[in-house]
């Protein structure tokens, strides 16, 4: 189990893992998300992501979609909803979110570097 | 859809189907094959296919009707596309679906969209409604919505 212990989740089509890194937990997401209520899934893993990060004083999350083949809208407004809630958090106390992309998706290209606005110097592209 | 549109484009499909939700990817994949094929531009055909997914969830999630009619025609002289999505829907998920669009149009599409994450982010109804701003964005589309007296809406994108 990881330091956070989130439970992976392993559904038909999608497959979120986690595991540990120095100083941070590294979230993959691979398959479709497409589901009609998608934040069900993402939520609950990105809210004790959170909520952990903060607790354990840890600096960052790598959110890895390289392997996502598809996000629907449901799917963005999960993570716009996670990023947002560190514009709540005190600019001293905030981990980094960065997210590994692959440049060869296009949805990828288009959608993700949009996040990285919602909160100025919280999400890293990369 | 109007006949012109059919004579001066080189291809076109039309989909009918049940609003069921587990069809959407399928129709999702089968767009993205016939716009890959016919003007060889699979990024344009990567994002036709986003925005025709998501024009389908809407539809889905609004349906009041059995039937959703899609529409795709290719114009590869030009690389344009047009794409149309018909349904019956409530008169009240009619309302919601053109404030959202009044909405985004007044806004650059990158800000709407933006705003429009930030503001589902708030949500906690389960719903996004970010479809439309999503696809103005990220597909360069050109959207134009009409609700009939009956409440059918018709949601049609181009993109050149």
């Amino acid at each position: 189990m990881n330091k956070l212990e989130i439970e992976a989740v392993k559904q038909e089509n999608v497959e979120i893992s986690i595991s540990d890194m120095d100083d941070g937990t590294i979230i993959t997401i691979t398959g479709d998300i497409d589901m009609e209520d998608p934040s069900s899934l993402l939520d609950p893993v990105f809210e004790k992501a959170h909520k952990g990060t903060l607790e354990k004083k840890m600096k960052s999350i790598i959110l890895d979609l390289k392997k996502l083949a598809f996000l629907n809208s449901s799917g963005i407004k999960a993570i716009a909803k996670w990023v947002m809630k560190l514009s709540e958090v005190p600019e001293e106390e905030r981990y980094s979110i960065r997210i590994l992309h692959d440049k060869a998706t296009t949805w990828q290209v288009t959608s993700l570097p949009t996040l990285t606005f919602l909160v100025p110097g919280a999400v890293k592209l990369d | 859809m109007d006949d012109m549109i059919k004579e001066y484009s080189d291809g076109y499909i039309e989909l009918k189907f049940g609003p069921r939700w587990k069809y959407i990817a399928a129709a999702r994949g089968f767009i993205q094959n016939f716009i890959a094929i016919s003007i060889e531009d699979k990024g344009k055909a990567d994002k036709i296919a986003m925005a025709a997914s998501e024009l389908l969830e809407n539809a889905v999630k609004y349906a009041s009707g059995e039937e959703t009619q899609l529409f795709v025609y290719v114009f590869p002289e030009t690389g344009g596309i047009k794409i149309a999505v018909i349904n019956q829907a409530t008169p009240k998920a009619a309302e919601t679906l053109t404030e959202i669009y009044k909405k985004i149009s007044q806004k650059p599409p990158m800000e709407a969209y933006i705003e429009q994450m930030k503001e589902a982010a708030t949500r906690e109804d389960g719903k996004s409604q970010l479809g439309l701003a999503r696809i103005r964005y990220e597909a360069a589309a050109e959207i134009d919505l009409s609700v009939s007296d009956n409440s059918e809406i018709q949601i049609t994108l181009s993109v050149n």
